[in-house]
């Protein structure tokens, strides 16, 4: 028998001693992706269905030394860019520098997510049911959002299972604002963006097991130098605020969201750039989910989610004065379908959307199908 | 000699050393004896007081999204697992893998457990990957210890 090498009081003075060398992971690359193909039928006449591969995205890190390290995701949205032809896209979503501090602390620097909502951060298709993201995640949350900025990552000491996100990154841009899609077109992505108004956005997190529940926030000016929309930093500001929650127990899943966005100065905004965006931008889903293939099949790890969604949400819950609300952008979504997913990262994916509108307008049903996975 | 393996297959691994004798500590009490075994690539350290064998411990890696995720597993003298302990984390997303509530899930399971997400382990939403991959490298580590403790190879 090997004899003790020591009392463990003493392996320690003696390990310590040793964390002098260089620790920890090695120098090294890691490539993953995932995507989504989807078959889109509008019901009516006239509207064809159409088959598109909506998103080929590749993963790309690289570990530099044990702190630091680069992620990245490149996309192809569409399949396709070709010049002179509408639709295709080919941009980075994420691009940040890792820095660990400590076990507690990150500093982060990049392009990187705002953490609002869900979505946003979490968007690889095999983690969210429905074949196309929620619309809510693109009209009211401009999924997926990705602005240049540095922050710090890190769990709070006081408690376990609080943890935050903070991010200084560039501002919107109030000239691309629109009454359908909010704050949408305000969104920079990256490229050459200006940072006449730097924003700030953030996110509190508790988390338990089955349980995540979250509450962000994004504030910042929208000028983007424009002196007619005003001269200071926080001039024309938007504020989010959005509140989150999802609840898994056995083969029940749960997920709520719910965002109200203030647009100041929304009528000189509109007065300046002929928009119609609105002074509110508010709404929420809720999604309940039940994986029945544990009902058919003991013991299996597949998982078949029968699901319904129903958003809510209007772009234009208040407006300034001077401009008309059109009550076609009261939109009220449901969405029912199946996600069957053979391993935690494939799914196929099916589901019918109901839209209606307060004002009758832009109302329709669609069936999807889709193909997603992640890696 | 034997403390200079330690030390190299624990660098192997990515954990300081000041980590697992923390987790040790933390998990056998304090002024508990600590020696190290070697199972083919794995260094065990078993721990004791006096002549009563407390458990085994092992440390060991699997890869989050894309980086390692380094943790440590501990046995008691039965078997059980007495506690999982996350040393280094370094993804950007699904550090709760390294909270209390859940991994103490884990205690108590023994290797004829399933040991699964979604069955006898809870998920956490938003850190699928560490779950799943905390899990199952939990599930081999427990499976090593309890067959190497039977048939002799540790002892």
């Amino acid at each position: 028998m090997p004899r003790p090498i020591a009392h463990l009081g003493l392996v320690l003075i003696t390990l310590c001693a040793a964390t002098a060398v260089p620790l920890g992971a090695q120098e090294s690359t890691t490539v993953g992706g995932y995507g989504e193909v989807h078959y889109t039928n509008p019901s009516g006449r006239n509207t064809p269905a159409e088959v598109n591969l909506r998103r080929f995205i590749v993963y790309l890190a690289h570990t530099f030394k044990d702190r630091l390290a680069f992620r990245s995701e490149l996309e192809v949205e569409d399949a396709k860019v070709e010049g002179g032809s509408n639709g295709g896209e080919v941009a980075l979503e994420q691009a940040f520098l890792d820095y660990r501090l400590s076990d507690r602390v990150t500093l982060r620097t990049g392009l990187v997510l705002p953490p609002v909502g869900i979505v946003n951060e979490t968007h690889e298709p095999p983690t969210f049911n429905g074949v196309d993201r929620p619309a809510f995640d693109h009209d009211v949350i401009p999924t997926t959002w990705r602005e240049i900025g540095v922050g710090v990552v890190g769990t709070v000491p006081v408690t376990e299972g609080l943890s935050y996100r903070l991010y200084l990154v560039n501002g919107l841009r109030a000239e691309s604002f629109s009454a359908a899609e909010g704050i949408r077109g305000g969104r920079q992505e990256g490229r050459e963006a200006t940072f006449a108004n730097p924003s700030l956005t953030g996110r509190l997190e508790w988390v338990r097991p089955g349980l995540r529940v979250g509450g962000s926030f994004w504030y910042g000016g929208t000028t983007a130098g424009d002196t007619l929309l005003g001269t200071g930093t926080f001039d024309a500001p938007v504020a989010l605020f959005s509140a989150d929650a999802r609840y898994e127990r056995g083969g029940l899943a749960l997920r709520a969201v719910a965002v109200t966005i203030g647009v100041s100065d929304a009528d000189t905004i509109n007065g300046l750039y002929g928009t119609a965006v609105g002074s509110r931008i508010s709404g929420a889903y809720a999604e309940a989910a039940y994986d029945v293939l544990r009902l058919l099949v003991r013991g299996t790890s597949q998982r078949l989610n029968a699901f319904v969604r129903h958003e809510r949400y209007d772009t234009q819950a208040d407006v300034p004065a001077g401009t008309t609300r059109d009550r076609g952008f009261a939109r009220r979504i449901t969405t029912l379908g199946l996600s069957y997913k053979p391993t935690w990262n494939t799914v196929f994916k099916g589901d019918y959307e109901v839209r209606r509108t307060a004002a009758g307008t832009g109302e329709g049903e669609t069936l999807r199908l889709g193909v997603g996975y992640q890696f | 000699m034997r403390l200079w393996l330690l030390i190299g297959a624990l660098l192997a691994q990515g954990a300081p050393p000041a980590k697992v004798t923390a987790s040790v500590r933390r998990i056998f009490g304090p002024g508990a004896e600590v020696r190290t075994l070697t199972v083919g690539a794995d260094t065990v350290l078993r721990v004791a007081r006096g002549d009563s064998l407390l458990g085994f411990a092992m440390v060991r890696a699997v890869r989050g999204k894309d980086q390692p995720i380094t943790f440590l597993v501990a046995t008691d003298s039965l078997d059980r697992l007495r506690d999982v302990d996350i040393l280094v984390y370094r993804e950007p997303y699904g550090g709760e893998v390294a909270y209390d509530a859940w991994r103490r899930q884990f205690r108590g399971k023994t290797a004829t457990d399933r040991l699964e997400v979604g069955k006898d382990i809870r998920s956490i939403s938003g850190a699928t990957i560490s779950v799943n991959s905390v899990t199952l490298g939990v599930r081999r580590a427990l499976a090593d210890l309890a067959a190497w403790h039977r048939s002799g190879a540790i002892r």
